[in-house]
């Protein structure tokens, strides 16, 4: 059975100049603030097979929060599925600073600042960079790659009990082959480990690593209550509560069946970069889904599964995002959202074994180039975590 | 046959249902990890994914799914009947009030630096 298994793993991506495996070849206009979507959405307007990633900061932010703003940035114009970027920026300092993090990588990134030139020019310019980066990436031919090349990531979201019982077991044990194949997977949602938080410190792969994440969840907690509130009416959701979880203990078992059993070999915080053959890793985030996706892209993630109680349909501009549901009336009501299907599992009907395999599957199939349900619905979701509020 | 409801443990007080349920059905719970399955008759309409009382549990009770904690009763539910959030509370936050935690840890960190 494992020979099949590993058989039926032909995957096919995009090998980068400092050997990153992606499995997407986008071409992304980077905006450095908010003053620069409008540039770099005027240059995605004008040439086919660009990305622009508008949003809302890079202004008069500091400190942490202004370095995970551009690891943000520069991990998703690093991402192994980006072939070449156009950086654009208000004024060059802060611009040349994203872009120079990406250059590391080698591939092809050219910068463009608006101050002393205005909107038209730099789209002008930027536009003819842009065609050239995506006629060469039109020519880059997919090559055979393997799973143990690859850094994915896993989240759940809009969670109910069929997750628990089912999605995240079949999850789990998907992730527990891909990581025994070699791949690095990311999970995080540091709030959402609450009450099943031991249960991921005992997974630490040394006492360091257990201390490290301790420290980042009880930190969290801190700043919670650090606020004079707590996290009831927020976790668990309005959405979990319809779909039958009570308490934030309840979501959190069920999260984490998600990760499968194999030790927890890193402990990152936010955006922090993952490297392939790391095993499986905890990236300090946001239990909210484009926050997440997001973090997880900018670590590296190429690819990510999402497996959904109530019908989360987040997606991400640079990664497949593989949306997996248990619950049949989310795989019938919203059925284009769905790319893994698995009602059958939560009445029993097929096999935890089974459930994985038709998740593996898909995997192998997205990772070659299928387009999945948020790709088609330009779920393109980009969120950028902030720590604090601006100067 | 496909199954109605599932537990997670046989030691658990609390099964899942897998589809929509009406009171007065009469449910064999099987566990996911094996063990003594669970006759139950529903006392309640339980909607898919929901949870139904394995035992009798009074106020108070810490329940336990998945073998760990997950809440305290709020109010007694009986053997069948539907567990949720009118009837269950998460343990964490258990004071009720965040700004009492707050003065607490305040209290806490001032002991540290050797203040009063």
């Amino acid at each position: 059975m494992a020979k099949t298994r590993k058989a039926s793993m032909q995957l096919t991506g995009y090998r980068r100049p400092d050997g990153a495996v992606g499995v997407r070849n986008h071409v992304l206009v980077l905006p450095v603030d908010d003053l620069s979507n409008s540039a770099a959405e005027g240059v995605a307007r004008l040439i086919n097979g660009t990305t622009a990633l508008p949003h809302p900061y890079g202004r008069l932010q500091f400190g942490e929060d202004l370095e995970l703003t551009f690891r943000t940035l520069s991990g998703h114009g690093a991402s192994p599925n980006v072939h070449g970027v156009v950086v654009i920026g208000i004024e060059p300092r802060w611009t040349d600073q994203v872009a120079s993090a990406i250059a590391k990588t080698g591939k092809p990134v050219e910068t463009f600042s608006i101050e002393r030139h205005g909107d038209l020019n730099v789209i002008n310019a930027a536009s003819r960079v842009a065609y050239q980066m995506t006629q060469d990436a039109s020519e880059l031919r997919r090559e055979p790659i393997q799973v143990s090349e690859l850094v994915l990531s896993i989240k759940c979201g809009e969670s109910d009990p069929t997750l628990g019982l089912a999605g995240n077991k079949a999850q789990g044990q998907a992730v527990d082959r891909l990581v025994d194949m070699g791949a690095s997977v990311i999970f995080g949602e540091t709030s959402e480990l609450t009450g099943g938080e031991h249960l991921i410190a005992n997974r630490c792969a040394t006492p360091a690593l257990k201390r490290r994440f301790m420290q980042i969840y009880h930190d969290y907690i801190h700043m919670i209550e650090d606020q004079g509130v707590d996290l009831l009416g927020s976790q668990p959701t309005e959405g979990n509560i319809r779909g039958g979880l009570s308490t934030i203990e309840e979501k959190a078992l069920g999260n984490i069946q998600k990760t499968g059993s194999h030790k927890v070999n890193a402990v990152l915080d936010y955006a922090e970069t993952v490297k392939p053959g790391q095993g499986l890793v905890f990236m300090n985030s946001s239990s909210a889904g484009a926050e997440q996706v997001t973090l997880c892209a900018a670590g590296g993630s190429v690819l990510h599964f999402f497996t959904t109680g109530q019908g989360n349909i987040v997606g991400h501009p640079l990664i497949p995002v593989i949306k997996i549901s248990p619950n049949p009336i989310t795989c019938s009501t919203m059925v284009e959202h769905i790319d893994v299907k698995l009602p059958d599992l939560l009445v029993g009907d097929i096999s935890l074994d089974q459930a994985a395999n038709r998740i593996l599957d898909v995997f192998v199939r997205t990772a070659n180039g299928r387009l999945t349900a948020a790709e088609l619905l330009r779920h393109n979701e980009f969120v950028i975590t902030r720590l604090y509020p601006s100067a | 046959m496909a199954h109605r409801a599932l537990a997670h443990k046989s030691t658990d007080d609390v099964a899942v249902a897998v589809a929509d349920l009406k009171a007065g059905e009469e449910l064999n719970i099987q566990s996911l990890e094996g063990g003594k399955a669970h006759q139950i008759k529903l006392l309640e309409d339980v909607p898919l994914g929901h949870k139904i009382a394995l035992k009798d549990l009074p106020p108070g009770h810490v329940v336990i799914e998945y073998g760990e904690k997950v809440g305290r009763m709020t109010r007694a539910v009986q053997k069948g009947g539907f567990v949720h959030v009118h009837n269950i509370r998460t343990l964490r936050w258990d004071y009720g009030k965040g700004s009492k935690a707050k003065s607490q840890r305040s209290k806490a960190k001032n002991l540290k630096k050797g203040g009063q």
